[in-house]
């Protein structure tokens, strides 16, 4: 049974949310810290908004931790634990990351910070009849680092082969669908969050900075790119929002496609209004751009999703009509 | 009445009489068969009590959430029963006019345009006077028991088959801006007024020109305060925004189905095609879930206000690409084909042109938002 939290406690949450994720060194210490504020009780009671107030929060502080192994195991059913992670799609898909090939299993797919110290994985595995999920020794899937575009190392890909006897029946009763839109819904709300930052660095940098005797602010071009991103975050999370009480998966795709696409807009608009200064090692943008690339990836991205979105439209031959009022 | 009882009764009522509903002509039809028959749609919903909904007894409604009547534009639209330009301008100056006029004023004039009896139109845009609508000029100068008009409009929408026209005149000095400016409910067969209408790009004649010669308005016509027509229209914005874009968006999904049911039909499932109408359709459904919050805003008496900016880009935006997505993946149907389906993709792609000129243009909308919802500070 899904609990209820009203608008004061969960505006106490989001900040106690940031603040632990903001004050960790590092993925595990901010994953550890979130435990510590009941996190994983409070996926249990209210997954809806629990997932929104977390990943915004994640967002918005460009912490690494790796929330979205909790996401996943509890939409399917798994124990969530520091101990245990998940395996996501491969980039920009949102199929079962596991292939059984006779007696091996093909893994294609990622892993966050948290499998690097976990004990066992989550493996969705496909099969003939649909997918099945799997608990494998974790030891098996983590290979050498790599370094990849996001210094914070919040996500890597991995792609091994492993013996199908390796893989140990849950008692998991999610399904792989649940669990792919509770993750797009949770990264929607992240991508959002770090899109809002984006904005906000911009907006600040465009008031501050003077040129021609006057704030950049002032500069129709400068305030036309931020409104038009203020749009299409606004659009966005009004989708993300809706999917607190509509579990329609269609609707769970369109919030992940359009908080990518409202993150890469703002991004690039955000890195024009800051300039030289956002060009640099020095000022953190680069690290939410880069942290906003990798995430726009996982179960699908703004660029696949309408792919798969418009595929589905085309066998159904007519659209749904979403969001009631 | 509760939102869903009311979709159902409205539902099962406007199937049970479909054929006195639909259309009598196919395709576009020409503007006197559409306006004849949105009078029509609008006077069976009027006597059924359905469109009665959501209105104020004090105007001849049965009062209830204006959420009703989001829904009876919504399912007319999606049966694409009557033109949902003309609806438009009930959703934008009733409620307004309910709120500036005296109260017998509202009383006698409000029911007949409810029950699409009459037409009314909305006469704020000039020659010199489009965007920066503050420095309008048609000038009405204080007379005994009233008020004379002299000056010019444009691109007054629907004046043709209007009975009265909700008008902003000069009353204030010709640099008091805002500040000097009225609100006037005028009858459009009063004499000195004259109109030539002018034709639209998509082969309408969707509005017009308009000539007031020594028109004399009569001082009960007086909507608000005098130089307090600035209030009127501002007040008017948020309405503009609102219901109507509910039903727009409506529209837009129909359309939308429509342009699935046709590439679907055709054979084309390729990735690009899938790509194209999975990213018009997000935009449609982006405006449809921030038009609903905003519909809610309505419903528990929030004052809307400039955030509705954000709805009109999102449903502009929306409306442009769907139809630049239509001529795409329908190749050379609106360029070339003359049967019904191609003229109705042309009409409305040609059309959707317009969403970022009226009603405020994109710029105009961007400004807002980099002012007042981002606190930018003043532009240079
Ligand atoms: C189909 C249709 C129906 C209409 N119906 C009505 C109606 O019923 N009643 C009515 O009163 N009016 C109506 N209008 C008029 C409409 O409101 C005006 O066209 C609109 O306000 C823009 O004015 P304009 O055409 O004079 O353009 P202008 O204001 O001259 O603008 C020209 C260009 O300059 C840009 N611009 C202007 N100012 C700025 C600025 N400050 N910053 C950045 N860019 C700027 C504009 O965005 C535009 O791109 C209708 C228009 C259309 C197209």
């Amino acid at each position: 049974m899904s609990q209820f939290i009203d608008a004061d406690d969960l505006a106490l949450l989001a900040s106690s949310f940031e603040a632990a994720m903001a004050d960790a060194p590092g993925p595990s210490e901010a994953d550890q810290a979130m435990y510590d504020l009941g996190w994983a009780e409070l996926l249990a009671s209210a997954p809806g908004q629990g997932t929104a107030t977390a990943f915004s929060a994640l967002g918005a502080t460009g912490s690494a931790a790796s929330l979205l192994d909790d996401v996943v195991a509890n939409a399917l059913g798994a124990e969530t634990a520091l101990e245990s992670c998940c395996v996501f799609p491969a980039p920009h898909k949102a199929d079962a990351p596991g292939h059984l090939h006779g007696d091996t299993v093909i893994v294609d797919g990622m892993l966050s910070a948290r499998a690097e110290a976990a004990v066992t994985a989550v493996l969705g595995v496909g099969t003939e009849n649909g997918v099945g999920h799997f608990a494998v020794d974790a030891g098996l899937l983590y290979g050498p680092a790599v370094n990849g575009i996001d210094p914070g190392r919040a996500y890597r890909r991995v792609v091994v082969e492993i013996p199908a006897g390796a893989l140990e029946p849950t008692a998991s009763e999610g399904s792989w669908e649940s669990a792919v839109a509770g993750a797009r819904v949770a990264l929607a709300h992240q991508l959002l969050g770090g899109a809002r930052w984006m904005l906000g660095e911009a907006r600040q940098h465009a008031i501050d900075r003077a040129q021609f005797g006057r704030p950049v602010a002032s500069f129709q071009a400068i305030r036309h790119k931020l409104a038009d991103s203020l749009v299409q975050i606004e659009g966005a999370a009004s989708v993300a929002g809706a999917c607190l009480h509509d579990s329609d998966p269609m609707l769970a795709a369109l919030a992940k496609s359009l908080a990518g696409q409202a993150a890469r807009t703002t991004a690039t608009h955000a890195q024009q209004v800051l300039a030289g200064i956002g060009f640099t090692a020095e000022h953190r943008f680069h690290l939410w751009l880069k942290r906003m690339l990798v995430v726009d990836t996982l179960f699908g991205s703004a660029s696949s999703i309408p792919v798969e979105i418009g595929q589905h439209l085309l066998s159904e031959g007519t659209a749904p009509r979403l969001i009631q009022l | 009445m509760d939102p869903e009882t009311f979709r159902r009764d409205l539902g099962a009522w406007l199937d049970d009489n479909a054929n006195d509903l639909t259309p009598p002509y196919e395709g576009i039809g020409s503007m006197d068969a559409h306006m004849a028959h949105y009078s029509h749609v609008k006077r069976a919903l009027f006597d059924s009590g359905f469109g009665r909904y959501g209105w104020p007894e004090s105007v001849g409604g049965l009062g209830g959430s204006p959420l009703l009547r989001a829904i009876i534009g919504e399912e007319i639209n999606f049966r694409d029963l009557a033109d949902p330009n003309a609806w438009t301008m009930i959703e934008v100056l009733a409620p307004t006019v309910i709120d500036f006029a005296p109260p017998e004023l509202s009383a006698r004039l409000v029911p007949p345009f409810l029950r699409g009896d009459e037409m009314w139109c909305q006469g704020f845009s000039e020659p010199d006077a489009g965007s920066d609508l503050a420095s309008l000029s048609c000038r009405a100068a204080e007379t005994d028991g009233g008020w004379v008009v002299n000056g010019q409009k444009i691109w007054t929408s629907f004046i043709e088959y209007s009975q009265r026209c909700v008008l902003l005149v000069r009353t204030g000095q010709p640099e008091s801006a805002h500040r000097g400016i009225t609100a006037l409910l005028v009858d459009i067969d009063s004499p000195g007024i004259s109109y030539s209408p002018i034709e639209t790009m998509h082969g309408r004649r969707d509005f017009a020109e308009v000539h007031f010669d020594d028109v004399f308005v009569p001082s009960d016509r007086l909507l608000g305060e005098v130089n307090g027509g600035w209030r009127v229209a501002m007040d008017i914005l948020p309405y503009e925004r609102s219901t109507t874009f509910w039903h727009r968006g409506a529209l837009l999904h129909r359309r939308f189905s429509d342009l699935v049911a046709q590439v679907s039909a055709a054979g084309n499932r390729g990735d690009a095609a899938a790509k194209a109408l999975g990213q018009a359709f997000q935009w449609i459904v982006a405006f449809r879930s921030r038009s609903r919050d905003t519909q809610h805003q309505l419903a528990a008496g929030e004052q809307l206000g400039v955030e509705t900016s954000v709805d009109k880009i999102l449903i502009t935006s929306a409306e442009q690409q769907l139809f630049e997505t239509a001529r795409d993946l329908l190749p050379g149907v609106m360029e070339f084909d003359d049967d019904l389906a191609a003229a109705l993709w042309r009409n409305d792609y040609l059309y959707s042109k317009a969403a970022t000129i009226y009603g405020g243009t994109a710029e105009i909308q961007r400004n807002i938002v980099a002012r007042r919802l981002l606190d930018l500070g003043p532009e240079s």
